[in-house]
């Protein structure tokens, strides 16, 4: 009886999940999703090997495996959504997930099954056609089949590592924010301790690249052991119930308002933005994501530099250039804030709301940026090239952003899984940043390659203009329940 | 002169037809309802009639504005939408202070201690709305539609959640608003509160207004609950 009641629950929320999918991006976008990860998988599988020759195995396998717990850990952060669920905090969207509210089902059940879906959904719909897009590549490399199913099983393994520690640090962060902490810091430990440090071996983290070593299989067993170790604790450790708080907060709405009043009729939108931000609790984790994917792109370039022995020679205007991609996901996360439903029935639109989140993104990343480029240029001697990484940093951060907000609206999270989404996207952000980071990187044998920077970082600029200035016609006519109504 | 002019309305959502050739006029100072059963089309009509919703053929114009003008509409009605979905992270008072300030109103305050006051929401003013009962939010709700005194309000299920004590105090509200030579356009499936309170009413049904005039008229005698059997079962009470 158990079991049937849960291998239903996983059927529906498979066919949620599905339609969820279908009716926001239409079932050729969503069909289109895994195809393109195949495609671009295969085109870097057979491209890397010749641009990378010099990179030992280890250190490709190595940020392979450390992609897919960093994949895990972002998707797993679902801990925390009990709360919401048992205490009607989703707006209008009704879920499967939501049943314990009103069925005798217990809400650990639904949760443990709301995991299952997941990890067969990211199984089907990135990892396995990551590992056919790397297959296409093995006769080149050199590769055996076998050798990229067994990669494909070991970086599915390391996501579902990374899921299960995200989702066991949620649970227990819901229960006492103190105890959530506290292991959130012996994470951060752990990771230290592989590196810089060099105590412990990555293995530690990620168990199941400890088959590459010596293709011994105790790496994958123990890699299966930690997945459904750390996802049983993630379901004991859940509330099954919730009090409802009732927040009490002085006024502030009028006094931000007055605050941002240079900004003219988009100051109340922007407070409200402002507003919900920090009572989100979002004001921490959207400027820390922000820093700490900024800073990876630095420690993963160091990280090479390391295992393959050779300075690639990144400059400041070269990290500079990251600054707009990493800005996608910190829109991504300011949009997913509100449903924004009441607006519905006020005198605003759609692309108002995305003018007032464009204008708290710019808020919240300008200071983390411009300390991100000054304190490049002091590590690295480079002083000199800040103005320069200024101005790219500015330029990359308004496109790629304004580019995304133009294409996506209010919903990114969700609009990202239309492949058709994707691909304009990639050709309006990718030629330029590819020009922009070339010459960036010959600068210090050919310094005319200086003007070519400032040139794209003023083409950006200008191009940003149309863009931002096309939102109200791009937007201007959806509902703000484009998400649950896809219309 | 009406204040709501829908002509030929027709909606479909994929391969369902939700609204087939509606046609329904208001005139100003009327009390209006619409009623139907349970996916008859009635929400999907007050969101075209308010500009949430393109209609696919047809023409609407609100408050003598096109609904192909969203924004100069909703300047000009008020609106409570089916579900009482109040900004999440915005306190009560808040909420009411944004709705004013979007709509461009003076003497917000005293607006808001007036709705706050006819609510009884002093208590709760300063608590998140998501925080809220169902009912609580739906105060709010119809606060912020009521707050800058619209000539047309378009209430859908404006009782729902809300006790007998403001049922009746809503009621009466609305009542003072008819008789100012204000327009209510309202969907109700509360028929014994539409009886006392609307002077004309339409019957939807499949997408299809099967049923209008006023009230007096169509009833021939009998009750609302009469006439509504009637229009939706094709004859089977009458």
């Amino acid at each position: 009886m158990g079991q049937s009641l849960s291998l239903r629950l996983f059927k529906a929320m498979m066919k949620e999940e599905w339609r969820l999918h279908q009716s926001l991006v239409g079932p050729l976008g969503s069909g289109l999703f895994p195809a393109m990860i195949f495609v671009f998988t295969a085109f870097l599988a057979v491209v890397t090997p010749l641009l990378l020759s010099r990179m030992p195995t280890a250190t490709i396998l190595l940020m392979l495996h450390a992609a897919s717990v960093a994949y895990g850990l972002f998707v797993g952060n679902f801990g925390s959504i009990g709360e919401h669920v048992m205490t009607r905090r989703l707006g209008q969207v009704s879920m499967v997930m939501q049943m314990p509210q009103t069925y005798p089902v217990s809400f650990r059940r639904m949760m443990a099954v709301f995991y299952a879906k997941d990890a067969v959904f990211y199984l089907l719909y990135s990892y396995i056609p990551l590992t056919l897009g790397i297959a296409v590549a093995a006769p080149m490399a050199g590769a055996s089949f076998t050798g990229v199913a067994m990669l494909g099983l070991t970086t599915f393994l390391a996501f579902m590592v990374g899921m299960g520690l995200s989702f066991t640090l949620s649970a227990v962060s819901v229960r006492s924010r103190m105890a959530g902490l506290s292991l959130y810091m012996v994470l951060t430990g752990v990771v230290a301790m592989i590196h810089p440090m060099g105590i412990i071996g990555p293995e530690c983290l990620m168990p199941s690249l400890g088959y590459w070593a010596s293709k011994n299989p105790q790496g994958i067993g123990v890699s299966v052991a930690a997945s459904i170790i750390l996802a049983s604790m993630g379901v004991t450790l859940m509330k099954e119930k919730y009090e409802i708080r009732q927040s009490r907060y002085s006024d502030s709405l009028l006094g931000v308002d007055r605050l941002l009043g240079f900004m003219g009729g988009l100051s109340t939108l922007v407070a409200k933005e402002w507003i919900e931000v920090r009572r989100s609790g979002a004001l921490g984790p959207v400027v820390f994501s922000f820093s700490g994917h900024l800073l990876a792109v630095y420690l993963m370039s160091w990280v090479f530099e390391r295992g393959v022995g050779v300075d690639l020679g990144f400059n400041v205007v070269f990290y500079s250039g990251f600054v707009g991609f990493m800005g996608v996901m910190t829109y991504s996360f300011i949009t997913n804030l509100e449903h924004n439903e009441y607006l519905n029935v006020q005198p605003v639109s759609v692309d108002q709301v995305v003018k007032g989140k464009l204008a708290v993104y710019f808020a919240l990343t300008a200071g983390v940026t411009a300390l991100y480029v000054v304190g490049l240029g002091a590590v690295k001697h480079q002083m000199g090239l800040v103005p320069l990484g200024l101005l790219l940093a500015a330029a990359t951060s308004v496109y790629v952003v304004g580019v995304t907000s133009y294409l996506t609206g209010l919903w990114t999270n969700t609009m990202f899984f239309d492949a058709g989404i994707i691909l304009k996207f990639c050709v309006a952000v990718v030629p330029p940043l590819i020009v922009a980071e070339i010459a960036a990187l010959i600068m210090p044998i050919m310094p005319a390659a200086t003007y070519a920077v400032v040139a794209v970082s003023v083409i950006l600029l200008l191009a940003s203009v149309p863009i931002l200035r096309g939102l109200e016609r791009k937007w201007a006519d959806a509902s703000f329940s484009f998400v649950n109504t896809g219309q | 002169m009406p204040v709501i002019e829908a002509s030929d309305v027709s909606k479909s959502f994929g391969a369902t037809t939700v609204l087939q050739g509606v046609s329904l006029n208001v005139e100003e100072g009327e009390f209006f309802g619409l009623f139907g059963p349970n996916g008859a089309g009635k929400t999907t009509l007050l969101r075209v009639l308010t500009g949430q919703l393109m209609q696919d053929t047809g023409t609407v114009f609100t408050a003598g504005v096109p609904n192909t003008e969203p924004i100069r509409l909703k300047q000009r009605v008020g609106i409570v939408p089916e579900a009482e979905t109040p900004p999440t992270f915005l306190t009560a008072q808040e909420t009411l202070e944004l709705t004013c300030m979007i709509r461009g109103l003076d003497d917000v305050q005293s607006r808001i201690e007036r709705w706050v006051r006819f609510f009884d929401l002093k208590e709760k003013r300063d608590i998140l709305c998501r925080d809220l009962s169902k009912g609580e939010r739906q105060k709010v709700m119809l606060a912020a539609a009521f707050i800058h005194e619209p000539k047309l309000l378009l209430l859908d299920e404006p009782f729902i959640n809300l006790d007998p004590i403001y049922q009746r105090r809503v009621r009466e509200y609305l009542q003072g608003v008819a008789v100012e030579g204000r327009t209510v356009f309202m969907c109700t499936h509360i028929l014994e509160i539409a009886e006392r309170l609307c002077d004309t009413v339409a019957v939807i049904h499949r997408g299809r207004i099967v049923e209008q005039g006023r009230l007096a008229d169509i009833s021939r005698g009998g009750d609302l609950e009469e006439v509504f059997l009637r229009a939706v079962e094709g004859g089977a009470v009458a």
